[in-house]
């Protein structure tokens, strides 16, 4: 896109918002996901200043490249968002979803979301899929099931199955003092994913995950989760919003691909069984 | 797919990755003539690794009774009768495996339990097939009304589907002892395992969020040790080794002997294609068409050996060297009216008598000034 249009789409934007019609008549963007320039970045799915913002309607495939598969479809588009203030890129995505599905179980999967960056961007990208060997993509994964634990649902068989008794854990008996760190060590002997350090089992301080992974079957998670997050679910859909850093040599007035991908967890849609986009065209606006 | 060779049910089928059989396979044989449904090995397995927080309705071992006993609930109906018909021409299998009839866009056929299905681990326990009619109530033994007990942990199978159901290949088999784990850094809780595994031996923690299972109590095996649920089992049922395939099979390695050379000792659901490696002695009352659709072909003839144990010396003498030692057995040896264990250094572990001395003693004891009671 030429300069001088990229201005004048966001002028109109701008104009757009000061009329008002931010939540009703939100401005569309088919071809791309355009990131606003915000000195601050909203803080919430729910904040005001998304209102205005450029909307790109992605739609979704179903994964149907390695086994298993999705073979029925599911979520069919997600809207997505966008702003960034130099450093760090938000973006808003919403999708519908009837039922919010936040309580784990053992047949009760989540209602997640996941958005993927090329990790050096370029004219040629990585196959959308997850990359591709020595061309690893990031991923922001979202998961609603961590948005409660955030949100204090808390971590114990009752918040799951309000009518568990347990009779006794070894670790509560006595000897051992009640919150001792000998009574966190025993429990943690028989929570072997948390005793090994699984960065996914919680309990969590975050909603999000960052995961680097170049193809298929190879996701693993970054060194350290540098994002942020929070999902809400109203009106039978979910808004959720991922804040991470800029991809190296992104910034304002340049521009890269996204990709995004949606799990609905009545579905038990986990993994590869997952409703995602293509490569869609992510263009920053130059600081003002 | 690639194709592997399953002896079991006596040809090549179809598996996810090439085969490659470990360097030594664990196995076990469990005699459900002599399961009581006592638990303890259940409690056994429970206290040792599953008593923690998300861990509550998870039994890496569980006992239910047969027919109606499942647990998960209907965890083996279920998946026959999504596999349709399974006929066996002899000794091979001419149906389709687990892997032969997964649908379109998946790598098993599989399905996956409610939370609801792991609620009642003890539904139909005790519970008969069939009626007693036509006077049969007057006869001993009458062969209308069975159950029986049967004793489940993970099969740690040869061609595991939830090894190979796993998009992140977070499962793997040892190649030093065929035993077979959920890597806990791994895992992110996708439930593919648990969807594909027939036996339904794989868990879901939810407040960890990855999926755990039997893990064979590796750190006791890897010194020589039986597992918990074996050493805990009051009916002596069960007995660990290492399995050899059936050309390799040595006539001094117990269970070699009862599943290859005398094949007494039969997989649980070979038709679904594995190669399980946790071998059953089948109950001796119960209906052929049942125990072969539980058991493989082999089950008539196993049971049959099974009645002529009183005349076979070998045979009976190595059924009570099961149970009798935490150390794994590597080889038994029959010497008169003894069978001796040794372990892998060829040391003997253990020697038992085989038929147990009797003591009759006077039905009054004069010194404590008491009747003795007959409690048999
Ligand atoms: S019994 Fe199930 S969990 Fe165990 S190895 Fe076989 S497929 Fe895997
Ligand atoms: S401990 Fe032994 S006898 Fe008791 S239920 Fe378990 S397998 Fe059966």
């Amino acid at each position: 896109m030429r300069d001088s249009m990229r201005r004048s789409f966001w002028a109109a934007c701008a104009a757009a918002a000061l009329a008002g019609c931010g939540r009703h008549a939100e401005v569309e963007s088919p071809g791309e996901v355009r990131a606003a320039f915000r000195p601050v970045l909203p803080d919430s799915p729910a904040d005001e200043a998304w209102a205005g913002l450029p909307v790109h309607d992605a739609a979704l495939l179903m994964q149907d490249m390695v086994d298993p598969r999705l073979m029925e479809p599911s979520t069919g588009k997600v809207r997505v968002q966008a702003a960034t203030d130099g450093t760090r890129i938000a973006f808003r995505l919403r999708w519908d979803d009837q039922d919010k599905d936040d309580l784990p179980g053992s047949a009760r999967f989540a209602d997640a979301c996941a958005v993927q960056l090329p990790a050096a961007p370029g004219a040629d990208s990585p196959a959308p899929q997850m990359g591709e060997e020595g061309r690893p993509v990031e991923i922001t994964y979202w998961s609603a099931f961590w948005q409660a634990s955030v949100d204090g649902r808390p971590d114990t068989i009752n918040a799951i199955y309000p009518g568990a008794r347990v009779d006794h854990y070894p670790f509560q008996a006595a000897p051992l003092k009640d919150r001792s760190e000998d009574q966190k060590a025993m429990a943690l002997r028989y929570a072997p994913a948390r005793n090994l350090g699984n960065p996914m089992s919680g309990p969590r301080t975050q909603p999000v995950q960052d995961l680097t992974v170049e193809g298929p079957g190879t996701l693993r998670p970054a060194p350290v989760t540098r994002s942020e997050g929070r999902g809400v679910h109203q009106n039978k859909s979910w808004a959720v919003l991922l804040k991470r850093p800029l991809p190296a040599k992104v910034g304002p007035g340049g521009g890269t691909v996204m990709a995004v991908a949606v799990w609905r967890g009545d579905r038990k849609e986990a993994g590869a069984r997952k409703m995602r986009s293509g490569w869609v065209s992510l263009s920053l606006e130059a600081r003002p | 797919m690639a194709r592997v060779y399953n002896w079991q049910i006596g040809r090549e089928t179809s598996y996810w990755y090439p085969g490659s059989r470990p360097k030594k396979q664990f196995a076990a044989v469990f005699d459900i003539n002599k399961c009581i449904a006592c638990q303890t090995c259940t409690l056994a397995c429970k206290t040792t690794w599953t008593s923690g927080k998300g861990q509550e309705y998870m039994l890496w071992n569980n006992v239910e009774s047969k027919p109606f006993g499942y647990y998960p609930l209907g965890w083996d109906v279920r998946l026959l009768d999504k596999l349709g018909a399974q006929r066996w021409e002899g000794g091979r299998y001419a149906g389709s495996t687990v892997f032969e009839a997964a649908p379109a866009g998946e790598r098993v056929l599989g399905w996956g339990p409610e939370d609801q299905d792991y609620a009642y681990p003890n539904v139909g326990e005790d519970d008969c097939a069939g009626g007693v009619t036509k006077g049969a109530a007057t006869r001993i033994p009458h062969d209308m009304m069975w159950f029986f007990y049967l004793a489940r942990i993970c099969n740690h199978c040869t061609y595991p589907a939830c090894l190979a159901s796993c998009p992140r290949g977070s499962i793997y088999k040892r190649p030093e002892d065929g035993i077979v784990l959920v890597d806990q850094t791994r895992c992110r809780g996708y439930r593919e395992c648990v969807r594909a595994c027939p036996y339904k031996k794989v868990f879901y923690n939810a407040l960890t969020g990855t999926s755990e299972k039997c893990i064979a109590c590796y750190p006791k095996f890897e010194k020589g040790l039986s597992q918990q649920c074996f050493l805990n089992c009051i009916g002596k049922i069960r007995v660990a080794g290492f399995l050899s395939t059936p050309k390799e099979a040595r006539e001094d390695n117990p269970v070699d002997y009862m599943v290859h050379v005398r094949k007494i000792a039969l997989p649980l659901f070979p038709q679904f294609g594995l190669e399980p490696n946790v071998y059953y002695i089948p109950p001796i009352h119960v209906p052929e068409p049942f125990l072969v659709q539980m058991f493989g072909p082999g089950a008539p003839a196993a049971v049959a050996a099974y009645r002529a144990l009183p005349k076979d010396k070998d045979l009976s003498a190595l059924l009570t060297l099961m149970g009798s030692t935490e150390r794994v057995l590597s080889r038994f040896r029959r010497a008169g009216g003894s069978v001796e264990g040794y372990d892998e250094s060829g040391t003997e572990v253990i020697r038992v008598p085989v038929t147990e001395p009797a003591h009759v003693r006077a039905a009054i004891d004069v010194a404590q000034g008491v009747v003795r009671s007959n409690i048999t």
